[in-house]
């Protein structure tokens, strides 16, 4: 009866067309307000010859259709959701309710400057909070996610060698675990990546890393703690080397739960850190979006931030649209503020008392996790993890389970799979972050599933292994035939 | 603290178990000179749930907002209707508070549901293919110009003035960093001369991009760009700021745009003071595997039912890193959940409904200017340039218009640098009201 230690069970599902199949005559059109004309004549010579063939449901069904497709979903409201490096923590729903505020969520972004005092305000602080909790010295909110955040900071950087007349760095250092972001967002900047090599310990090794420092390094992109859940403890050195020979450092912020209200990676030596506000600062990740990526910078890149941004003058929040030496824009607005006002909130609820829990608590259930999983499971790393900790499947290799057959097994015990063969340095790698928000029930659940599931490889009963998941509403689900020939729209 | 379940006996429990004494000997690898005091940040206390609303509701009320004023702005954000139901769907747990969906078995519904809203987008803008979108549309008019130079391996990228001036300044920016030469074709009278896009174009051109409508608000025909889009081999890319348009006049598709990239902020997303809004991105079927961005794909399950994953990924930066397609990871997924829900309530003929409210409402301004105003003279969809003898007198009615809790239009200037300051950017939408017109009118009379 192992099953019902856990939460998933086959309740009922219920299958869903495609709206598009679902065959009727249009339904009556919904009332809409406005001028109740038609267009001018001067536009009948522009109009649609077909008709875009938007079926159109009633209300009713509308509703009932993407209810049922809500259903199919896992989300961290439904469960434990461990995805490493991407810091599924609770929503708080006030958060919700308040950036639905009509006053804020109703505001058109080029409103007169004193109609939108009351947003500026709100921006302008989180402004100040982010620049404090990362230890920098000013902040741009512009950024629209983390990648966003990255080709940013580069660009930064990139101004700021061409001021010192340094055009011909062009080398970019990222670490073999980095993010495929930090190499995508180097060569958008006109840069070219060299990785380097980890250490034995996963970490960045000074030798190596000083092998590569010469007069073409533009910059080390670095997360700390990175992606093996391990913090760079030569942090220091590391950015001394890299300014030493005349590099700038560029954190990528993904895994700063780690560290909030406990270590600021400003005060470390980096010169930039962008922040991942859908992650650290638990704004809804929305099935993929959106985020936010504001970007920290010291003194040394502060004259390079983007615009528009918000400064204070007196009592008045103004909007500085130009600044001689900054990069310009890298979006239409100031930023995605309805991303921001969720973080504003969501601080505001820590507080200067309570920040540090969340780091504090996230770096004990990540070890608590690998405390009670390390006897069972291959551990790449040994020592003290912070917010996710690594495993991998070496020694279920051996009874014919891979990574990929653990993670669908946790699927039908009622959990979301953790991080899988990422990061790239380990084989059939397992990252699990469990976040601040879960309990300890929840976490010996989660632990009492994944040692079940390696007491099924010793005593080769994999077949469960093998044919999962099989209670979810699909099954395992054929990735190569969807590429082979990409069917990306309906065809009726 | 509420958001944390641990009491203190759980971590004492859990610290136990591990042989720790504290919390803070986890952090021991952390160098002593880089720990915080706990408790030291420059942050306010604490506030309670209560304390919170509170704080926002202050906030709020000191904004004027689209629900106690009449919101005649537009430049790439509208006012356009939001249905209950669309907030409530984007509101539920499971869509809201999910992740990417790298785990397609138990992520059916985002998966289902980008499907849907690929292919509603992909009829309405009449292209074959969407992605799931890009932040919003200067960033998705950025990464079209990089995907053309991908494609075509030319360098040369050709945009027109009537572009919106922010879309511009975001793909310089992109591309400024890039070899390749960047024209921008000024464009003079308030609409686009696609003669003077088409000179400017040559064998070299990886793409030429133009807005339709234009930044103005300008509706023209498209035909002639495409055949010198095929003399000079190069992409025809086509941008818009208000997908709404599409419900009523031919699509950049019908006009054989190779990428079209846009607004899709007004498929029922709240203007929220500039985001989170939809990017749209899509182009030909031919094209897909030079396409930036996450899609999602048809396929089947191991019991052979039809399924759904994201798929395409080894044009994307987790596979192939430096050489990816672009560098996006988080896009704007919960938008496309929004504008899919949205465009399922409307259908063809709610789009239709809006489009002709929105167009009409204009088009009822215009006949009502008083002297002494102009409209720019063409065929405009919801937006155009008013003109004023002076700037003077163009502040004076946006004054005046606002003591009447009327947001008149943006002065030009303020987003098109070169432009002189007597110039008002007006949009309308379905939201404007037969009355929000007359007092609009009754303003500029006692302005003027």
């Amino acid at each position: 009866m192992s099953d019902t230690k856990y939460s998933a069970t086959s309740g009922i599902q219920q299958e869903e067309r495609l709206l598009f199949e679902h065959a009727h005559e249009a339904p009556e059109s919904i009332s809409l307000p406005g001028v109740q004309g038609k267009a001018p004549s001067s536009l009948d010579a522009f109009k649609r010859k077909t008709a875009a063939n938007i079926p159109g449901l009633s209300e009713p069904e509308t509703v009932r259709h993407f209810v049922r497709l809500s259903q199919w979903n896992h989300g961290i409201e439904t469960g434990f959701y461990p995805l490493g490096s991407c810091t599924m923590k609770y929503n708080p729903r006030v958060n919700e309710q308040v950036a639905r505020l009509p006053g804020l969520a109703h505001v058109h972004p080029d409103q007169p400057e004193d109609s939108v005092q009351g947003i500026l305000g709100l921006l302008y602080e989180l402004q100040g909070w982010l620049t404090e909790i990362s230890g920098f010295t000013d902040i741009t909110l512009q950024p629209a996610a983390g990648a966003h955040g990255e080709l940013t900071g580069l660009m930064m950087i990139r101004k700021c060698l061409d001021a010192r007349g340094e055009q011909a760095r062009k080398k970019v250092l990222v670490p073999d675990s980095a993010h495929g972001t930090n190499p995508a967002s180097a060569a958008l900047c006109g840069m070219y990546t060299v990785e380097i090599k980890s250490g034995a310990d996963g970490r960045i090794d000074l030798d190596e890393l000083k092998k590569h420092l010469d007069d073409d390094v533009a910059a080390l992109m670095m997360t700390n703690p990175n992606t093996a859940g391990t913090f760079e403890s030569d942090i220091k050195e590391i950015c001394q080397l890299v300014h030493d020979a005349g590099g700038l450092v560029y954190g990528d912020g993904a895994n700063l739960n780690a560290l909030v209200g406990v270590a600021r990676p400003g005060d470390m030596g980096l010169d930039c850190l962008h922040i991942n506000v859908h992650k650290t600062f638990s704004t809804p990740h929305g099935g993929g979006g959106p985020g936010a990526g504001p970007v920290a910078v010291n003194d040394t890149l502060k004259p390079f931030l983007p615009v528009p941004r918000i400064e204070k003058d007196g009592d008045v929040f103004k909007v500085i649209t130009e600044d001689e030496q900054s990069i310009g824009s890298v979006l239409s607005t100031l930023g995605q503020t309805g991303v921001y006002m969720r973080a504003n909130a969501y601080i505001s609820a820590f507080g200067h008392n309570h920040i540090h829990k969340i780091a504090q608590d996230a770096v004990l259930n990540a070890n608590y996790v690998l405390s009670r999983l390390k006897d069972v499971y291959h551990v790449p790393f040994e020592g003290l993890c912070k917010h996710e900790c690594l495993l991998t499947d070496e020694w279920q290799n051996k009874h014919g389970v891979k990574t990929l057959d653990i993670a669908k097994r946790l699927i039908d015990l009622g959990f979301h799979p953790m991080t899988v063969y990422f990061p790239l340095i380990v084989h059939g790698a397992m990252l699990i972050e469990p976040t601040e928000t879960e309990s300890k029930e929840t976490l010996d659940s989660f632990c009492d599933a994944m040692l079940e599931i390696a007491a099924q490889c010793e005593a080769g009963d994999t077949q469960a292994l093998h044919d999962a998941p099989v209670k979810p509403i699909r099954r395992r689900l054929d990735e190569t035939q969807a590429a082979r020939k990409p069917v990306l729209v309906w065809q009726d | 603290m509420r958001y944390l379940p641990h009491t203190d006996s759980d971590r004492q429990a859990m610290l136990d178990s591990m042989g720790v004494k504290q919390i803070m000997d986890l952090f021991a690898d952390i160098p002593g000179e880089f720990h915080t005091k706990l408790g030291s940040l420059d942050l306010p206390e604490a506030l309670s749930e209560a304390g919170i609303v509170k704080k926002f509701t202050k906030a709020a009320e000191k904004n004027r907002h689209a629900g106690n004023t009449r919101c005649f702005l537009g430049g790439g954000t509208y006012h356009h209707f939001v249905p209950a139901v669309v907030d409530y769907v984007v509101s539920r747990g499971e869509f809201l508070t999910a992740y990417t969906p790298y785990q397609p078995e138990i992520a059916q519904g985002t998966l289902q549901a980008l499907f849907e809203y690929q292919t509603m987008i992909a009829r309405l803008t009449g292209m074959e293919v969407s992605n799931a979108s890009m932040y919003e549309a200067a960033t998705a008019t950025a990464e079209a110009a990089l995907m053309a130079r991908r494609v075509t391996r030319k360098t040369r990228t050709v945009i027109a003035g009537s572009v919106n001036p922010r879309y511009r300044s975001v793909t310089e920016n992109y591309l400024s960093r890039l070899e390749g030469d960047y024209i921008e074709v000024p464009m003079g009278q308030h609409g686009t001369d696609l003669s003077q896009v088409i000179v400017a174009m040559d064998e070299q051109t990886a793409c030429v991009i133009v807005q339709y409508p234009d930044f103005y608000g300008s509706v023209y025909d498209l035909a002639s760009l495409r055949e010198a889009c095929d003399a000079n081999k190069c992409l025809m890319v086509v941008a818009f700021s208000d997908v709404s348009a599409f419900g009523l006049i031919e699509s950049p598709g019908a006009y054989g745009a190779d990428i079209a990239v846009g607004s899709g902020q007004a498929l029922g997303i709240p203007m929220a003071f500039g985001g989170p809004h939809l990017g749209i991105f899509t182009c030909k079927q031919k094209y897909v595997r030079q396409m930036p961005g996450r899609v999602c794909g048809l396929t089947t399950d191991a019991d052979g039912k039809r399924g759904f994953v994201l798929t395409l990924s080894t044009r994307e930066q987790h596979i192939r890193r430096e050489k990816a397609t672009s560098n996006i990871c988080s896009n704007q997924g919960l938008m496309c959940t929004a504008a899919a829900t949205y465009m399922t309530l409307m259908g063809d003929a709610g789009l239709e409904t809006i489009a002709n409210h929105s167009a009409a409402a204009l088009d009822l301004l215009v006949s009502k200017l008083p002297s002494g105003v102009v409209a720019a003279d063409g065929v405009r969809y919801n937006e155009t340039v008013l003109t004023f003898a002076s700037q003077e007198k163009r502040d004076a009615f946006i004054n005046e218009a606002r003591n009447n809790d009327i947001f008149a239009g943006i002065p030009l200037e303020t987003i098109e640098k070169s432009a002189e300051a007597k110039h008002l950017l007006v949009a309308t939408t379905e939201m404007i009201e037969e009355d929000d017109i007359n007092d609009y009118i009754a303003a500029m009379e006692v302005a003027l």
